[in-house]
């Protein structure tokens, strides 16, 4: 007996990739869906507590705040069911927050890091303890993130009942110009930032997102989608593409003010490190930080080398100070497939006995 | 010729030996451009296609504000300005309901601590009732006092 015509099988499959490709191309895929609540809210700003699954008594004491990036969807830590960040430190037994800054908009264009770190990080904080009857608590900043979470520690901490601080591929120190690209790109006698801020406002999300990229043009622009292509018969991989995309193609937009701040006060004149960065009056001295202080570095991030992590440790207070490398990118690192071989094991690892 | 060449469990693909020639091109082209985004010379490039961007359309930009913020009025309808403004005023009330909403909780705590005081440890000024107490305690420190 003759079997079926084998012709038409490469057809068939020329068109079910075809119609992946345009899927994950043209859709958004479900992202953090992990359940939440609604704590607070100012502006655009955002306080949301994840639903514990685990009874009262087998939950840490001390409550865990999540401060992502201000220019990206802090989403990127619950991307999917299955490959969360939240999902398995909520799993670990952590009572955890998220404050997720929102989009700003024109009339967002003056806000500042003196904004973020004075105004909005304590309200919230003042909101969870009051609420949930805590009196200390966490926190863990990544990118912008940890740079907002580094000056609130230094400004705060202590005050508000700061216990422990994650920072995780913190761009704090920008001496190291030769290793910097963005340093270079922002250099004054090339790029105008007054004269980009008159005409935006805010610095657009999509102007961002190809400063990051352009780091790594070929890898982003072409070697990305030659990627998806080679692995469009694998569900599971286009599952994770078609996640991952989502979030690196939802951009938000920079306030300008804070933009401003981070091009003039830190990628030009490194007043952070130096000692010298003034908000609202006050000079954020680092030695203030006592905290006990996890650092984490991405030992391939392109976007903040380890050069800009590493010099805090000497910087701070803290008696009780760890510097943990691991292998992979910017945001592989929490996201990558290894992550929750690496990474979520090591930061759980080392909050939980002091989240006791 | 009934049945297709399958290694390994997977069907043959002719494209598979161009791959690997395909990912070294990819990754020499990768790292040529890394160079070249980190140069000096691109920065600069990059500085002068954005300002000229932005000095070349400043005149359309502005020309169309006006002409929008001139429609909007004889519409009598906000301007980008106007909403701008009231979305200020908004966020500034929302800083005031915040601060409220901080002595309302101060307040709610201060009356839980009171309702739950007694049962923990009797407040200070309420130790005026019982004097052997009191007495006790200065005459302590009297003989604190007096060792000196």
């Amino acid at each position: 007996m003759a079997e079926a015509p084998v012709l038409t099988d490469p057809f068939t499959e020329a068109a079910e990739r075809l119609k992946t490709l345009t899927k994950v191309m043209s859709t958004k895929a479900a992202i953090g869906q992990t359940p939440k609540e609604l704590v607070w809210t100012l502006n655009k700003a955002k306080l949301y507590r994840y639903t514990p699954v685990l009874p009262q008594e087998q939950r840490h004491p001390v409550p865990v705040v999540l401060v992502f990036a201000l220019m990206n969807r802090p989403y990127i830590l619950d991307l999917r069911p299955g490959h969360s960040f939240v999902e398995y430190m909520v799993n670990k037994g952590y009572d955890l927050y998220l404050l997720d800054w929102g989009a700003p908009g024109p009339e967002d264009k003056n806000l500042t890091f003196d904004d973020y770190t004075l105004d909005y990080m304590p309200r919230a904080i003042r909101k969870l303890k009051a609420t949930f009857g805590v009196e200390e608590f966490s926190l863990l900043g990544w990118c912008i993130g940890a740079i907002l979470t580094t000056i609130y520690a230094a400004l705060r901490g202590d005050e508000d009942g700061l216990r422990n601080l994650i920072l995780l591929t913190a761009p704090l120190d920008f001496s190291d110009k030769q290793n910097l690209t963005f340093a270079r790109w922002t250099d004054e006698r090339y790029f105008d930032v007054d004269k980009v801020l008159a005409t935006f406002g805010n610095m657009p999300g999509e102007m961002i997102d190809y400063g990051a990229k352009a780091l790594k043009p070929v890898e982003n622009y072409v070697g990305n989608y030659v990627k998806l292509w080679d692995n469009i018969d694998d569900p599971r991989m286009v599952e994770s593409w078609h996640a991952m995309n989502t979030w690196v193609t939802d951009n938000v937009p920079l306030a300008g003010g804070a933009f401003r701040q981070l091009i003039v006060d830190l990628y030009r004149k490194d007043k952070l490190m130096r000692g010298e960065l003034m908000i609202r009056g006050q000079r954020v001295d680092l030695s203030r930080i006592h905290a006990n202080l996890l650092t984490v570095i991405a030992e391939d991030d392109h976007i903040t080398p380890s050069c800009q992590s590493e010099p805090i440790m000497a910087k701070v207070s803290s008696a009780d100070k760890e510097l943990f490398r691991v292998r992979g990118g910017h945001i592989g690192i929490m996201a990558g497939s290894g992550a929750s071989k690496f990474t979520w094991p090591h930061i759980d690892g080392w909050l939980a006995p002091r989240s006791k | 010729m009934a049945e297709d060449p399958v290694h390994d469990g997977k069907r043959f693909d002719p494209m598979e030996p161009w791959k690997g020639v395909r990912d070294i091109y990819l990754d020499a082209w990768g790292k040529t451009m890394v160079d070249m985004v980190n140069s000096e010379a691109y920065a600069q490039a990059t500085g002068a296609v954005l300002d000229t961007y932005l000095t070349v359309s400043a005149p359309f930009r502005e020309a169309v504000e006006k002409a929008m913020l001139k429609t909007l009025e004889q519409l009598a309808m906000p301007s980008r300005a106007d909403v701008v403004s009231i979305a200020g005023r908004m966020t500034n009330i929302e800083m005031r309901l915040d601060d409220l909403d901080a002595k309302l909780d101060g307040i709610q705590r201060l009356i839980v601590q009171a309702g739950t005081a007694p049962l923990a440890e009797p407040r200070p000024a309420r130790q005026r009732s019982k004097p052997p107490a009191s007495k006790k305690t200065s005459s302590a420190k009297k003989a604190k006092r007096g060792k000196k």
